[in-house]
């Protein structure tokens, strides 16, 4: 009996050694996305799409033998938030708000890459109330989901447009409701990505978007991934950023326009709304994943911006957060120091 | 078009507004030509920088017989749906939503001092429930709804009313970060305590808490009367659009006369209770902990100690209850524990009003649960995922139950209590197995019993 104590330390060693080798690598990767809520199984986001479609986790990963796990969330950016407090997902590309709202709420999460920018809020107003445009909002009734990407590009355009937003009526509501409530005609306007099926119904009309405001304001989407795992796999890390890097590069290019806008298709919006939508800007500007010193200040300004808005009760230090030494090694391995402006 | 537009023509509407969407996609696509290089090529084409998508728009731009042979394609596609939609859908006047719960039980026993019952199978309960938006406030939400249940449990096998109540929400209900409060109308739950009311987050057993069923003080079963329900200070995180209000509170008026039962009496019984929740963030580690307090105070038609009213004794006996619980549910860890005491007024001798002799009998009644669960099935985002119907989290979560009813206090050895060790496996959305094993002592009738439960919930 003594002497099988007296192994214990022994076992232990050889024990902590084997796991340790063990956690070289993973047995399976969870990613959590907003997912698209007219085409089941879909994420809504372009570049999580490129992606899932091409299978480039999996083909990154097969060598290794690592399962790609992805989870789309039809709640979205709360929904993504959920999975990452919950330890159900190591990697999320989402948006610039529910990341900011999550990461003050306390998830342990770093930010490791841009995905995507410049995406525009559009505010439709009834066409039989003839709204002429955002400072008419006044005294209005207006749907919004809160807690969205949504949320605070339509505050900096009411701002923008010397309103706040005390002085419209607003109403939670996601997307669908939102649209049925326009429809019955018991709400004066909305504010809504690109998609506006409303507009062709002949019961809404544009009366503003965020493509007025400078490009730092509007919404951004990026990676995040949870602090332990990035400790206890940086090289994997570095690998899924290389992926991502990969999917950026193919968003980026002019070329590639009208596959864009298919893959987009395939998630159930409309083609001309994303057609106009992605003509605002070049491509190499849109997918910029690079982690400059604007994406930084965006930031900064969002985690100030809502909490002066009371959106978020505490800030966070948001140079801390952003590691860029996962982009900045997948960029030299892919050759692609230069290709994105800095 | 008003506000009282329906569900089903916002739908079509929505549908309508597709086919035309998708009128315009294949217009669209006829304008573009397929992409020399497929998307499948991602990584030759961005090392190769090669990704040439060669379009010619005008070359293979569609005309006009390709768009009015689109535009006769969806006509015949939007016969087709209305066709569809009134040989193959219910209608109803106004928003409806049918929905069901079924219990499929096993139960086996064996008794000491007791003949022991055959052990069996039963439809525990049958619920059929119909509900709905009477008229629906998109811009506040001060919806009317309708709830009408019926249930057969495996004692009457007959259907009868269970929850039959009309809603209104009082305030605007949309604004999370608002509080909320609405007036509920008919036969409802009795807002007393955790076990009689609250859902299978909280309560994991198959059987309610011996206070709250038939062999204690019946407070699960519906009664009919009108009821206020709200909340205040609500804390919002947005980040999860997780709401919790520092106060709940519920205050109805109720017959006391038993569930589809005409008044028996002039009297009418109060329930109330109320909830403090932690107002904390959903990453704290008090998320989930709250604490409650209820009461009910009623008159009932006294009785002798048989059963037998006695004259003129109509809305004459006290029927008092009074508990507080405490709740800690943040998966994976849980606990509930209530307690909770009453006063009943019964006959000792006399037949009528006049000449009764009144005592008061004393009860008591504490109940406790500690779960643990590892799975999804609470996490009600998660769960909200984009997959197709063939997935869900699976969840599994044991759980011990020690509960406890003394009838009268002044009585010794009279009181029974049961232990309960469970296991739920919740394997579809609506679906879960639940296995109890109920050791029993059951002191007032000297019996000692245990009880095993096999049961598949599952709803529609």
């Amino acid at each position: 009996m003594k002497n099988w104590i007296k192994a214990l330390p022994l076992v232990a060693v050889l024990f902590m050694g084997f796991t340790a080798q063990a956690a070289e690598k993973p047995k399976v990767i969870r990613f959590a996305f907003p997912g698209s809520t007219i085409v089941l199984g879909k994420p809504s986001a372009l570049v999580n799409n490129i992606i899932v479609d091409q299978q480039l986790l999996e083909k990154e990963f097969a060598k290794d033998g690592i399962k790609i796990e992805v989870s789309n969330f039809v709640t979205a950016g709360p929904g993504v938030n959920e999975a990452l407090a919950a330890g159900l997902a190591d990697f999320a590309n989402y948006g610039d708000f529910p990341i900011v709202t999550g990461k003050a709420g306390g998830l342990k999460t770093k930010f490791i890459l841009a995905t995507d920018v410049g995406a525009n809020t559009y505010i439709i107003g009834r066409t039989d109330l003839h709204i002429k445009g955002v400072k008419d909002l006044k005294g209005r009734s207006f749907g919004i989901f809160k807690g969205t990407n949504l949320q605070p590009p339509f505050i900096k355009l009411l701002l923008a447009n010397g309103l706040t937003e005390k002085d419209v009526r607003t109403v939670n509501l996601n997307t669908t409701d939102a649209q049925a409530a326009l429809i019955a005609k018991s709400i004066d306007a909305i504010g809504i990505g690109a998609d506006r099926p409303v507009v062709d119904l002949g019961v809404g009309e544009v009366i503003g978007d965020t493509n007025q405001l400078p490009l730092s304001t509007r919404a951004t989407t990026g990676l995040v991934v949870q602090e332990d795992f990035a400790k206890k796999y940086p090289d994997i890390v570095k690998r899924v950023v290389k992926v991502y890097l990969q999917a950026n590069r193919f968003a980026s290019d002019e070329k590639n326009r009208e596959v864009l806008l298919k893959i987009l298709v395939n998630t159930g919006a409309k083609y001309k709304y994303l057609k106009s939508e992605y003509a605002l800007l070049p491509l190499k500007v849109r997918h910029n994943p690079l982690l400059t010193q604007g994406n930084t200040v965006h930031y900064k300004d969002l985690v100030d911006f809502s909490e002066h808005n009371k959106l978020i009760r505490k800030k966070f230090d948001v140079d801390q957060w952003i590691d860029k030494s996962y982009e900045q090694a997948a960029l030299k391995e892919l050759g692609l120091e230069n290709y994105w402006a800095k | 078009m008003t506000n009282r537009i329906s569900k089903a023509k916002l739908t079509l509407l929505l549908l309508g507004g597709l086919l035309i969407s998708n009128a315009d996609l294949q217009a669209a696509r006829k304008q573009i030509p397929e992409p020399s290089v497929k998307p499948e090529k991602t990584e030759s084409v961005v090392q190769e920088n090669a990704g040439t998508a060669e379009v010619d728009e005008d070359s293979q731009a569609a005309t006009k017989r390709d768009l009015q042979g689109l535009t006769s394609d969806v006509a015949v596609l939007r016969d087709q749906l209305t066709r569809q939609l009134d040989s193959n859908i219910a209608n109803t006047a106004r928003s409806l939503t049918i929905g069901g719960t079924l219990q499929n039980r096993y139960t086996a026993v064996t008794s000491t001092n007791q003949p022991t019952s055959p052990n069996g199978f039963t439809v525990n309960a049958a619920i059929l429930s119909f509900s709905g938006a009477l008229k629906k406030d998109y811009e506040e939400g001060r919806n009317l709804t309708y709830a009408l249940s019926l249930i057969s449990t495996a004692a009457t096998n007959t259907f009868q009313p269970y929850d039959a109540y009309l809603q209104y929400a009082i305030f605007p209900s949309l604004d999370i970060e608002k509080p909320n409060f609405n007036i509920t109308f008919g036969q409802q739950a009795i807002p007393f305590g955790l076990e009689p009311q609250v859902g299978e987050d909280k309560k994991p057993a198959a059987v309610y808490a011996i206070f709250a069923g038939a062999n204690g003080w019946n407070l699960a079963q519906r009664d009919l009367g009108v009821q206020l329900k709200g909340d205040l200070f609500p804390f919002v995180d947005l980040a999860y659009t997780y709401r919790v209000p520092l106060i709940q509170y519920q205050l109805g008026i109720f017959n006391g006369s038993n569930w589809n039962t005409a008044e028996t009496n002039k009297s009418k019984d109060v329930v109330g209770r109320i909830v403090l929740n932690a107002p904390v963030d959903y990453n704290s580690d008090f998320r989930g902990l709250s604490i409650g307090s209820s009461f009910y105070s009623g008159e009932k038609d006294l009785a002798q100690s048989n059963g037998t009213l006695i004259t003129g004794g109509s809305g004459k006996g006290t029927r008092n209850r009074y508990g507080a619980d405490i709740a800690y549910v943040a998966s994976p860890f849980g606990f509930t524990a209530e307690y909770a005491v009453g006063d009943d007024d019964r006959v000792i001798s006399g037949t009528t009003i006049a000449n009764a002799v009144k005592s008061t009998i004393k009860s008591k009644a504490y109940t406790a649960t500690l779960f643990y669960e590892w799975g999804e099935q609470f996490l009600n985002q998660v769960r909200n995922q984009s997959r197709l119907d063939d997935w869900w989290p699976k969840t599994y979560q044991p759980f011990i139950r020690y509960d406890y009813f003394d009838p009268d206090t002044s009585v010794a050895n009279n009181e029974s209590s049961v232990l309960t060790y469970g296991f739920n496996f919740f394997f579809a959305q609506t679906t879960k197995l639940q296995l109890n094993y109920n050791v029993s002592n059951l002191k007032n009738t000297n019996v000692k019993q245990s009880q095993f439960i096999a049961q598949f919930q599952f709803g529609f």
